[in-house]
This record gives C-alpha cells, structure tokens and sequence, in this order.
C-alpha cells in the first residue's frame, strides 16, 4: 500500500527554512519567496492553448449536463399521461435535438481550430505530441457526449416507429371496409357505363350485381335485395383473399423494416471504418505519388547514363 | 456467521493476483493517487508521466501504452532524457530514491518544466534525500507545486498472476555470482542482502499480508530470512506508521490464514537451471531472447535471389508481448511442445473457417437481385451480415495472435530440431529420475549432430550433479576430453565440482522424483494433418509430474509434512512478540497460500513445475519468485566466472577485508559470510 509522505515532505520543507535562516543562507525561500512565486507564476506562459482546450471541454461538460438533465424528460413515453410536471412535448425534443447538434458542430469546429493552431510556433517534439494528445482526448470526450444524445434520439425514433406500426393495426378492418368501398364506387362508375353499353361485357353487370348487394348491405340507398348465397360465398372468398394479400406485404414490409434497421446499423460501422481509413488512405496517396516521380527521376537518370 | 464469511472474502483477498494488486496500485498512482473509477462521461484530466528504468521496468509488463493512454497520459518519457518544458502540465513521477534520479529531480524542479508534480517513489526515500528535494523546492520557489509525495512501494516487478523477480536493472548486484562468489566482502554482502530485503518487503506491503517465514538454515536464504524478519516486526511495531494494519490490510485483517514464505538458496538445486525443458513457455524462455514477456525474433527475410554482390540477406527483427491478454498463451504456457503446436494448428483451421463464413455471405449479397429465391434467406443474412462485420475486429485480433504463436512456435521448433533437445530432454529426465540409460552419455557428448556444446554441458553437468558416486578418474577424463573435443569450456565444471564437495556434506542431494517420461510415438496427428509443424523426427513426449526439490521442499512445509530435509528449518513469525527463532512451528494446520522465493535465482522450469503441483489441489494458491531470471545459457555464464573457490572448507577466520584488484587473484579471503555460504547444507559442528 503507497504511503502518503506529503506531510512528511512540508515538515522537511519547513525544517529547511529555518536550518537555512539559521545558517544565514540567502535563498529564494521565506516571506519573499512566497511572493515571487506568485509573480513568477503569471509571466510564465500559461498557454493559450491549455486555456483554450479547457474552455472546450467546459463547454462540453455543459452540453453533457444539458442532456443529463433533461434525459428523463426526453425519454418518457408516457408524457401524454403524466401530469404537466414531467411533460415534454414533441417541440420540445425537437428543440432539444437541434440546440444538441448546433453545440456539437461548434465544439467540432472548435476542436479542428485548436488542432491547426496546435503545431504553430512551438519547435518541441514533445509539446506537439502532448498537444495531440490533449485533442485527441477532448475529441474523444466529445464522441463521448455525443453518444449520450444519440442513444436518445434512437430511443425516440424507435418509440415514434414503434407507435406508428402500432397506429397501423388498429383501423385495419376499416382500411379494408374502405377499400371496397372504394372499390364499389370505382366499379360504380363502369356500372353507369355499362348500363349504357349493355351488350359489351357480363362483366360489369356481373361488377353491378356484385356492387348492388354492397350497396344493400350498406344501406346506400339503392335498396336491391338480391344476395345469392353463390355471391356471398365469393364475396367471402374475394375478401379472404384481399385479407392474405395484405398480411404477406404487411410481413414484407415488416422483414423490410427489420433490414433496413440493420443496414443503417451497418452504414454506420461502414462509415467509420471509412473515416478511420481516410487518413490511411491518403498517406499511402501521397506515399504513392512520391514514389512515381522517384521512379521517373531514376528512369530520366538510367536514360542518362549511355550518353556519358 | 460473518467471520466465516469475511474469513472466505478474505481468503479470497489474499488470494488475489498480485498481479491485479500492483496494477491497481499503479493505476491509482496515475490518478493522482486516488482510487481510480471508470467514468464513461467524465472529463479528460490529462498528464505526463516521467519515470527511470527500474519504473519502466516495473510498469511495462502490467500496463500498455494503450492503457496508459485511457489513463490520460499524453507523454511517457524517462528521467534521464532531455524533455522539454510542457507548460500547464501536471507530472508524475515513479522513480527509485537514488541520487541521480533526486538530482535530476531537483533539476527540474528549478527549470520549472511542469505545473504541478506528484512524486511516486518506487521503495521508501530516507529522510535526508527528501530534504534534498525540499531545498531545491525552496530555491526554485516551487514548493506549492509538488503537489504529493508517496512512497509505493512496489519495488519489485510482476510477470505473471502468480509470478515475479525482484529487479532487472541492476540483477547484476543480487545475481547469483554475486551472492555466492568468494571474494565478496561484509559491506557487498550487505548491500545484496539488502537489496533483496526491501523489494521482499514492498511485495509483502504490496500483497498486504505478514507471512510466516521458514528458511534453509546456513544458506543466503537464512540471512535474508533473518533480515526480513526483523524489517517487518519493526514495522509491525511502530504502530502509528505500520503499513499492515487498519485499511492497507483490508479484508486481510480477519484472515486467520497468513501466508508461507519458504526461502531457498538456489544451490539446493543447481540442476534444474540447467535442464532442457519441454513446456511452451520454459522453451521460450530458454531458445529464444525472452525478457519481460516480451519475446524478441530475428527472422531473415526470404532468400533473394540476387546476383553475386547484391545486398546480404536481411535480419527483420520482430518483438511480441506475451500479455495475459493473449488467451491461447495463458491457456497453453505450460503445455508441452506438440500440444502446442497441435493447438496452434487447429486455431488457425477455426479462423480461416470465420472467414470463409464472412466471405461466403459476401457472395451470397451479390446473388441479390438475380434470383429471386435468394431474396428470402437475405433477411437472415443480412442479421448475419451485421454480426459478421461487428465481430471483424475480434477476428483481426484472433489472426494476430495465431501469427504471433505461430512465428514463436516455428521459432522454437527450429531450435529443437537443430539441437535436438527432445533428445537432451528425455535423457536428462531420465538421469533426474534415476532409471536406466539406454544410451552411453559419451555417445552423445561426441555426437556432433546433438546440440551445441553448451547443451552438452549442461547434459554432463545434470549428470555429475545427479549421480550418487562421482564418476571414476579414468572416467571422468574421458568426459572431459570428449567435452573439450566438442568445445565446450570446463569453467563451469569446476564450479559444480566444489559444489557438489560441499553438498555432499549435507544429506543426500537433491532427489528428483521418480518417473518416466514416454514417448508418444514418432508418428502424431500433428504430421497427419499435414500441418507447418513438422515435426518429423521430434519425438511427442508426454511429460509426467515430478516433483522438483524446490516443489518439494514447498509440499513438506505446506502439508506440515515431517521429513528430515525440512525439519530443522528455521520459523520466524514477525508477528509473534518474543523475537526469537524456534524451529519449533506453532501453527499445526496446512497452509492455503505459499510464497516460494529463491534467493539466487529461478527459472520457468521450477515455476512450471510450482502450478502443475497447486493445479491438483484445490483451494491453494501458489506465488513464485527469484531474485532474477536465468536461462541455462545466462547460468553457465555467470557459473563461467565465479573465480574457483579454494578447497579448504575448515577456514572460518575473518581476515582483513582488502579490496582485490584483479579477480583472477586466487588468494581467496574467506569473509565471515563463508559459513553460511558456502557450505551448502548442514554445517559440520567442530
């Protein structure tokens, strides 16, 4: 276990002093001393940059208690149930998302500034490395706070997904009441037609007739009574396959749904990776074009050569 | 109902690595010596972190650069460098109390290099350097700046969970040549002794346990034994500054189990530095350039086919760090050779079935939009897709420690059917264990195709140090000739022969067990499956457990066994009030937890040999440690040069101590540590 001797060390620093004072040592120590250190202090170079790169991270230390604070809020889902304490509308979220993004995009900036600034004037290999150091932890803390506010805002998308689908089942039976009713009025109008043109097709007549008992049934006025059991036997079978049609593109859409969840999952590892490499990639770049015009040099050169 | 629990916890506390002990305690230094925790959201602090080699030494094995980094180290630079002043920076030192290392301190506490500096001291700084440290404070004005002063001691460096050596920089002083030389002085010995002695106690702060001490009597082992001893009880009394009460000793407090620390001199047992091994990590260590887990390879590039006078053939260096990370290492380090290279075959046979897995899904994508049955699996695989792409990095990780093992095994294999140590193994097993020799040793001393001839060396020195009777005159001339004819150095010879004159005084040597090793037959399933590991002509030998004397003498101690190797050694428990050594030990039950230290000197052959014996008992925990690592090569070499002991035994006078000037001088002045030295068993009483 590491032994704290800093008490140990200011009794030393005292006991100094006074063998000092008593010796009659000039030295920079004493009441004079104290003062100097404080002047000393403030010439000394305090670093623009340091300063700066705190500043930075204050301000996304503010960023990151933003979101803390109203993480809850933000999250609730049940907000329309709750009484007005907790309540965060829509609006607000949205609001809430676009302060978030505007603040990222200046600490980005602000950090990219500060990295081309980094490497002015200072000559010492070891300051410049500390200095990449430091930015490379500020981006880090911002990808960190970042990920806050992103986990949140997949959280939202997702609860806003999920109602909708959710949202979607209910009036189901009334999509399909509806769309034969629309069905009867787009067959309404062939039936007018063809009550102009009787002799053209059975179809619409058979369209009319099948219309007609719909109508009957919903008391649309037209007041025809005639339901053959055969009619309704395939108006049943007609319906039960409007039914499975809808269910196998409602499964498609579904599977789709799940795909593309997945793919954004993978465009998103895609692109880091692709970020990652940029740098790589332009390295070797210039790697590249280095080494060519080394090689058209030495081919200039070997040409060269015979002519001596 | 408690007690007993707190009892297992803190069985359990003990128990723990001291590798995690001393990893926590670095981290914590590095958090300005606060308890580090771990906060996905918390600000970067950020810091420099300065240190002399012995820190170096100590850090480099528990922590990466990567995880210096996660820590906020932005610079990494040793003490004795040229570094810049980094304004605004807070520094943190880890550094030996020596007085180079204080003066450079104050240096640059009065060039004013950082803001604010924390100074770590790796063993404790004595009072009148610390006032060093304050006057240059004073003079530079910058008293407020140093923040804090710790002492860590952590004096000594881990290697494994269960594994470590005193110090590396300066191994030279604690070697065993230098403890077991003859023309070593009182004050020389009391600094090695010393040496050895605090990083013993840093450990022992460390592990934050007061062991019971038992010890070989008339051995270095004993004075360290005794030194030790004392150090700890003073501590334990000063009961305003102990380090091993309150909440340093934590959980260990309650533990009614203390630890047993066997202290052994390495000449109980000189054989085993000798040995030629057969498990991955010992032929590593042996072969290869091994050091600090780190493994350092030199491969030649592939022959080029270049005209007459073109560039040589070149060296690529490569090094690779063992790390506990690096699971096919901690699962097969103690493994014999071919198992190893089986395992390392069926690993890359498992990746390359990943990728081709991750490369089939990439066909089965283009598929999409040609056929229209193939859009059905796609959801699958598109959920396979994702996996497949997030466990990338994981399978990129796996391929670089198959290379990894790969290279090294191929390394090594390459020695073994150079050298053809599997035969120097088998026979030297043999010899330790005492059955019959189916092959004359002078046939394969002159064997020109077996083994260099240090390997013959050391086969013929296993053999002198193993057998009951010393071989004839006659005989033994011929030994030496055929080791001359092969070029071996007879140094070394000497050496074990005055050894081997004075353990003979003691009861018998050092026995080595009694088992076989068998072979498993050329033909393996390795060759079958047509793998790079030919090891056609490698015999598979299968290694049975033998109890080195080291293990041994730790199973006696440990059980409580009665046996007359080990009754008459000394106890110490520095906890107990009346200071004196009885050899009567007042605990009766077997002990949980064992330290083995070897004062001298260890291998990976006796660490081997330490878990293979705890593996079948359950609930023990074994540490083991050396005042250095050697392999045989760096043993024979320091054997090489201890200049020859002269043979009176019966000298004990302390004569005036005069320095000498040239080590050849074979005036041998015996110290008063001769006694115990070099008699390495019981003492004759006149």
């Amino acid at each position: 276990m590491a032994v704290d001797i800093t008490l140990l060390f200011r009794a030393s620093v005292k006991t100094v002093k006074t063998r000092n004072k008593a010796l009659g040592v000039a030295v920079g120590g004493g009441v004079d001393g104290s003062r100097d250190e404080l002047f000393r202090r403030s010439p000394r170079p305090k670093g623009d940059f340091s300063s700066r790169a705190r500043e930075v991270i204050s301000h996304i230390g503010k960023l990151r208690d933003f979101l803390l604070e109203h993480r809850k809020d933000y999250i609730n889902a049940y907000s329309h149930t709750m009484s007005e304490y907790g309540r965060m509308t829509d609006t607000e979220r949205d609001q809430i998302d676009q302060d978030a993004q505007i603040f990222m995009r200046t600490c980005s900036e602000a950090i990219q500034q500060l990295r081309a600034e980094a490497h002015k004037e200072i000559h010492s290999q070891q300051v410049k490395e500390h200095r990449t150091a430091v930015l490379d932890f500020i981006e880090d803390y911002l990808k960190r706070v970042c990920k806050l506010y992103s986990e949140q805002r997949a959280i939202r998308v997702k609860r806003v997904v999920d109602k909708k689908r959710l949202s979607k089942l209910e009036p189901e039976p009334n999509t399909k009441t509806r769309e034969s009713t629309s069905s009867e009025k787009v067959s309404q109008s062939p039936s007018k037609d063809s009550e102009e043109n009787p002799a053209t097709e059975e179809h619409p007549e058979k369209i009319l007739a099948e219309t007609q008992p719909e109508l009957g049934t919903w008391g649309d006025g037209k007041g025809e009574d005639e339901l053959s059991p055969e009619e309704i036997q395939m108006f049943e079978q007609e319906n039960q396959r409007l039914i499975g049609e809808m269910n196998s593109l409602f499964d498609e859409v579904r599977q789709i749904e799940g795909r593309v969840v997945e793919i954004s999952r993978l465009q998103e590892i895609f692109t880091e990776k692709v970020l990652q490499q940029e740098a790589e990639i332009d390295s070797i770049h210039q790697l590249v074009v280095g080494a060519t015009e080394n090689i058209k040099e030495g081919n200039e050169d070997i040409r060269e050569v015979p002519h001596l | 109902m408690a007690s007993a629990a707190a009892a297992t916890a803190a069985a359990a506390a003990v128990a723990a690595s001291i590798r995690e002990r001393q990893t926590v305690a670095l981290k914590r230094m590095l958090n300005f010596n606060v308890p580090h925790i771990k906060n996905s959201t918390g600000e970067p602090v950020w810091k420099v972190l300065i240190y002399d080699r012995f820190g170096q030494d100590i850090i480099s094995p528990l922590l990466s650069v990567k995880e210096l980094r996660d820590m906020g180290i932005t610079l990494h630079l040793l003490l004795h460098s040229d570094r810049d002043p980094i304004p605004d920076v807070p520094a943190v030192y880890f550094v030996m109390p020596t007085e180079e290392n204080i003066d450079r301190m104050c240096q640059d506490l009065r060039n004013q290099l950082y803001e604010s500096y924390y100074l770590n001291f790796i063993s404790a700084i004595s009072r009148s350097k610390l006032e060093d440290i304050a006057n240059a404070a004073l003079a530079a004005s910058a008293v407020t700046q140093v923040a804090k002063v710790f002492d860590q001691y952590l004096n000594f460096i881990t290697l494994e969970d269960d594994m470590f050596v005193l110090c590396n920089q300066n191994k030279e002083l604690v070697s065993y040549r230098a403890i077991n030389r003859p023309d070593i002085t009182d004050t020389e010995m009391e600094t090695v002794m010393d040496t050895i002695v605090d990083s013993l106690f840093c450990f022992f702060v460390t592990l934050g346990a007061v062991p019971i001490i038992r010890c070989s009597r008339g051995t270095a082992a004993e004075m360290v034994a005794v030194k030790l001893d004392k150090k700890l009880r003073e501590n334990l009394r000063d009961a305003r500054n102990s380090l091993f009460t309150g909440d340093t000793l934590g959980a260990g407090q309650f533990s009614f189990q203390r630890p047993l620390l066997v202290l052994v001199d390495r000449n109980i047992d000189l054989a085993t530095p000798l040995h030629h091994t057969w498990t991955y990590q010992a032929l590593v260590h042996d072969v290869l350039d091994f050091h600090l887990n780190r493994v350092n390879l030199e491969e030649s590039s592939g022959v080029e086919n270049s005209p007459a006078g073109a560039r040589p053939k070149r060296k690529n260096k490569k090094s690779y760090d063992l790390t506990p990370v690096d699971k096919f290492w901690q699962k097969h380090k103690g493994s014999p050779f071919p198992e190893v290279a089986e395992s390392v075959q069926q690993e890359l046979e498992s990746y390359r079935a990943q990728e081709d897995e991750v490369k089939r899904l990439k066909s089965i994508m283009g598929l999409e939009g040609e056929d229209e049955g193939a859009i059905s699996m796609l959801s699958d695989n598109t959920a396979k897709l994702t996996s497949a792409v997030s466990s990338l990095p994981e399978l990129l990780e796996k391929k670089r420690l198959i290379d990894l093992h790969t290279n090294v095994a191929t390394a090594v294999l390459e020695h073994i059917k150079a050298r053809k140590l599997d035969v120097y193994f088998e026979y030297e097993e043999k010899i330790m264990s005492k059955t019959t020799l189916d092959k004359s040793l002078l046939d394969i001393i002159s064997d020109p195709d077996a083994g260099t001839p240090e390997d013959k060396m050391r086969l013929f020195l296993i053999y002198y140090i193993s057998t009951q009777q010393a071989p004839s005159e006659a005989d033994l001339e011929q030994y030496k000739k055929a080791l001359t004819d092969a070029g071996c150095n007879l140094n070394p010879l000497q050496y074990i022969k005055q050894w081997k004159a004075f353990t003979k005084m003691a009861s018998a040597p050092a026995s080595y067990g009694s088992t076989t090793t068998k072979p498993m037959g050329l033909l393996s399933r390795v060759m079958n499956t047509g793998s790079q590991f030919v090891m056609e002509g490698v015999k598979n030998l299968v290694l049975k457990q033998q109890n080195l004397p080291v293990t041994r003498i730790l199973d006696n101690l440990m059980e409580m066994k009665s046996n007359p190797e080990t009754d008459d050694y000394r106890y110490f428990d520095p906890k107990m009030l009346r200071g004196n050594d009885s050899s009567v030990p007042r605990n009766k039950n077997p002990f949980q937890e064992a330290i083995v230290f070897v004062v001298g000197g260890g291998n990976y052959i006796e660490y081997q040999n330490l878990v293979d014996y705890i593996k079948g008992k359950q609930g023990k925990h074994i540490l083991y440690g050396c005042s250095e690592l050697f392999n045989a090569t760096q043993f024979i070499k320091q054997v090489k040069y201890i200049p020859l002991l002269f043979v009176a035994i019966g000298i004990f006078q302390k004569r005036e101590r005069k320095p000498l000037t040239h080590l050849n001088q074979l005036q041998p002045k015996p110290s008063s540590y001769t006694k115990i030295r070099c008699c390495h068993g019981r003492l004759r009483k006149p």
